[in-house]
């Protein structure tokens, strides 16, 4: 009889001390995470942390450990000032732990000594590292180390509004064609600029509605010049092939100057535009595989397919049809004690898994980053996504990570603009732009 | 006296450390900055050294011999590194491992060599897999030194023995980190696009400051001060809303005017005019937008300024011009003008500099476009500096555009000064002689 409370009082000092135990190894850690460029589409970038937090308390509790992952969430819908607010950040000591940006910040920013290679933490030959694409896990890449993990896929297609290619002659049959022509070369920039301005010629859209490229400066006007023959990068040296950027240049200035784009369209405001492409305003129009979403879900095109058509980039003269993959990474900012690294690492390799990066993929309509993931049900009863991953992504080419690819592509843009609204002639924009890029970047830039 | 002059130094001593804080500071280290070739891939804080290829690529053409000597990574299991890693005191289990079957491999990559060293029979960490690979890291191509003497001793090791002068070469072409140079300035002189930029703030400076800051404020002044003087209040509350209203919400509110959707398109439209952007459609249009946003705020500043001033007349000028015939307009040129000099020299010089740094009104207005035509200077250095798609934030060459700004200003305010005559201005008035 004496025996039963004696056992009750040790198994309650057992429970307390366990429990002590437990609570001496109990961890609060804050994980801040931000992400670039992320509309109302885009919340798992940062979302994927509050399940990945999830997966990863878990494991450490069966591992005997109580962990208490707080992840604090700051998504930015534009990148000017996201990239501003980030880089003065790290700067001053107060950067995040996990950052989801381009791919392009790689360079500078590892030259910089911001961010530390994701490849001390996490082991890229373990799942689902594994199986990632391996020209993704290039593209985050730099100096020999991978810096980031890729967050996501995309491409940036061309986009038809079908019952204005009908009735300017194209059966339907032709515009199930029309990708496979674009792929092959034979439907070509020319091709746009024509059936653009015959779409305005029967007074189907407005002038300046044939051709309605993206209104603000972007990975996609690289597409352009890659159309026209042009190389970004050779053997780690940035590369300006003059007479291909003054293609680039001249075709747009071309397109002003037959009416088929506003002279005015860059800086117009944006909503405006989604509106406009959403309804039919426009004739032929350019962005990105994430359009779908937005397109879909905000725009209210609830019938895409019927409505839309989407290929590669045209060829231009010298070129082949091409498009332009962007990927965002997750890198890991420096700054942090290694302890909230790793567990800032641990929680990029969660949030990578197939059926979390899908969440991602299939909400913002990006593409996925491995190929298990295309097999994940979300993913592959998609059609948008199985679609755009077969059509466009065995094309694209991606900017190269290099440190001083940011001064080329400013110096490129700005020249590009002025050409387009005509402040410029093509041939002074060139001029300029090599004048320009030889002060700045000097031996570090092959000019051709 | 003594005292009070004491006194004087000390109630002046807070006003001149904020002067100092807020104004000086900023300068001096605007200069300072402008001097570097500081951008966002050098980062503020200094560098690291960095066997990169672009590093290899620059060395190339002065040390070819050094260049393909370390142009390839190599890891090598050797008696050094085990000894590195005994001293570790990892698992033991690690070093016999190695020392057992893998003594004298050579791997051409660190993913080579880690995939060994995690087929250990003790399985390592990530963490230990790095530590255990970078024991027996045999070369220096894409590690990370914090400093000089850290590279030079790594290159020692490899068998390379470098002169002083071929250690500057090394050194010089491995740092990450940003470097003095006046390189800013020359870009800034031999620049085409500068020189646009030049040319438009002294248009934006010139045309805003002469036409509404000082041109229309001035006729707003004078009309109120021939209204009654409820009328003239009535009017001169009106003319201030643009500079008591929130900048985002002025500028707003031109934006719906000048929008494919806003005002003047809907109204253009009735007269079946297609919608169009108007504040971007053109250059010209977006000067004219531009100017005119920026005249309204800068003309409700001259117009109270020119007012009181016109009050300060003794009303008896008035009335005797009045008494000798004289017309409105004389009395504007005879009476009121020449006694306008000195607000009219405040009102130009500080327009002027205002002018100059300001930018957040074409910044939410035009962005500096249509194609950069609204591009002024203050703006292009913060695009430089600051704000840009490609996050390559060039703060060095955005100091100088800053720092040529600065003396801009101080010349101009010079200038002002000795047109208007600053001297006989604040002379003592010959009665008191």
């Amino acid at each position: 009889m004496t025996v039963l409370p004696t056992l009750k009082s040790a198994t309650l000092a057992a429970v307390l001390l366990a429990s002590t135990a437990v609570f001496a190894s109990a961890k609060d850690v804050t994980i801040s995470v931000w992400s670039g460029g992320s509309g109302p589409n885009d919340n798992y970038r940062t979302d994927a942390f509050d399940i990945a937090a999830d997966i990863l308390e878990r494991e450490a509790a069966i591992r005997g450990q109580q962990l208490n992952i707080i992840v604090q969430k700051t998504p930015y819908s534009g990148w000017e000032d996201f990239k501003q607010a980030l880089t003065l950040a790290a700067e001053a000591k107060k950067a995040p732990n996990i950052v989801a940006t381009g791919h392009e910040d790689i360079g500078p920013w590892a030259q910089a000594g911001l961010i530390v290679p994701v490849e001390k933490f996490i082991d890229l030959d373990s799942w689902p590292i594994s199986d990632i694409y391996p020209n993704l896990m290039e593209i985050t890449s730099f100096n020999g180390s991978v810096y980031g993990i890729p967050q996501d896929a995309e491409s940036r297609p061309f986009f038809f509004w079908k019952p204005y290619m009908k009735a300017i002659g194209y059966s339907e049959a032709d515009i199930e064609a029309l990708p496979a022509k674009v792929e092959k070369g034979e439907y070509t920039l020319k091709n746009v600029l024509e059936d653009a301005k015959k779409m305005q010629d029967k007074g189907l859209v407005q002038a300046g509605y044939g051709f309605y490229p993206r209104t603000n400066n972007g990975p996609d006007y690289w597409q352009f010049y890659t159309s026209f023959g042009g190389v970004m990068e050779e053997e780690g040296k940035l590369v300006f092939d003059k007479a291909a950027m003054k293609r680039t240049y001249q075709y747009f200035a071309d397109l002003v100057k037959a009416g088929v784009t506003k002279k005015n369209h860059i800086g117009m405001p944006g909503d405006q535009w989604w509106k406009e492409v959403a309804t039919g305003k426009a004739g032929i129009w350019h962005g990105g595989t994430w359009h779908y979403a937005r397109l879909v879900n905000q725009e209210g095109l609830k019938d895409f397919f019927t409505n839309v058509q989407f290929t590669l980039v045209p060829a231009g003269e010298g070129g082949k049809a091409n498009t332009l993959t962007h990927p965002l990474a997750y890198l890991l900012m420096a700054g942090h004690t290694e302890e909230e690294t790793q567990i800032a690492a641990d929680l990029i390799k969660i949030a990578s898994e197939p059926r979390i990066n899908a969440l991602h993929a299939i909400k913002s309509a990006h593409l996925g980053i491995s190929p298990s993931e295309t097999k994940v049900d979300l993913y592959a009863a998609d059609r948008w996504a199985s679609e755009a991953t077969e059509r466009l992504l065995p094309h694209a080419n991606a900017m190269p990570n290099n440190a001083d690819f940011g001064k080329y592509w400013t110096i490129m843009w700005k020249n590009f603009e002025a050409s387009w609204t005509g402040a410029k002639t093509a041939d002074a924009a060139v001029n300029d732009a090599e004048a320009e890029l030889k002060s700045t970047l000097g031996a570090a830039i092959i000019i051709r | 006296m003594r005292t009070s002059r004491t006194l004087g130094l000390v109630m002046i001593a807070p006003a001149a450390v904020m002067i100092v804080l807020f104004f000086l500071v900023p300068v001096v280290l605007t200069a300072i900055f402008a001097m570097t070739n500081m951008s966002t891939a050098t980062g503020i804080s200094g560098g690291a050294w960095q066997v990169t290829q672009g590093a290899i690529n620059r060395l190339k053409a002065d040390m070819p011999d050094l260049a393909g000597g370390i142009a390839e990574p190599r890891f090598v299991i050797d008696e050094e590194g085990l000894a590195a890693l005994e001293a570790l005191k990892l698992k033991a289990g690690f070093s016999t491992e190695l020392r057992t079957s893998h003594m004298g491999e050579v791997f051409p990559s660190r993913r080579e060599a880690e995939r060994m060293i995690k087929a250990l029979k003790d399985r390592p960490s990530t963490r230990e897999v790095k530590q255990l690979s970078d024991l027996f890291n045999r070369s220096v191509l894409n590690t990370r030194f914090e400093t000089r003497d850290g590279l030079m001793a790594s290159l020692k090791k490899l068998g390379f023995k470098l002169t002083p002068a071929e250690q500057e070469t090394v050194a010089t072409a491995t740092y990450t980190g940003w470097v003095w140079t006046t390189e800013n300035f020359r870009i800034i002189g031999n620049s085409p696009d500068m020189a646009q930029i030049f040319l438009n703030t002294a248009f934006y400076v010139s045309v805003t400051l002469l036409v509404f800051n000082v041109s229309y404020a001035l006729f707003l002044a004078i009309t109120t001060h021939y209204m009654p003087a409820s009328t003239a209040s009535v009017f001169r509350a009106i003319w201030l809303l643009p500079r008591i209203t929130p900048v985002v919400i002025y500028v707003l509110m031109w934006k719906w005017l000048t929008w494919d959707s806003g005002f003047i398109s809907m109204f253009m439209g009735q007269f079946g005019y297609p919608a169009k952007n108007y504040l971007l459609d053109s250059a010209y249009n977006a000067w004219f937008f531009v100017i005119l946003i920026n005249g309204f705020i800068g003309a409700s500043m001259g117009m109270l300024v020119f007012s009181s001033a016109i009050k300060a007349i003794p009303q008896t000028q008035f009335h005797a011009s009045e008494v000798d015939g004289a017309s409105r307009w004389q009395q504007v040129r005879h009476v009121i003008l020449p006694q306008l000099r000195w607000p009219i020299l405040f009102v130009t010089c500080y327009q002027t500099l205002s002018l100059l740094a300001s930018f957040n009104e074409i910044l939410l207005s035009t962005r500096g476009g249509p194609g950069r035509a609204t591009e002024v200077w203050s703006l292009a250095a913060y695009h430089t500096a600051l704000n840009n798609y490609t996050g390559n934030l060039e703060y060095g060459l955005g100091a100088a555009m800053a720092l040529v700004l600065v003396v801009v200003g101080i010349v101009l305010s010079l200038i002002y000064l000795r047109i208007f005559r600053y001297d006989t201005l604040i002379s003592k008035p010959l009665i008191e002689d």
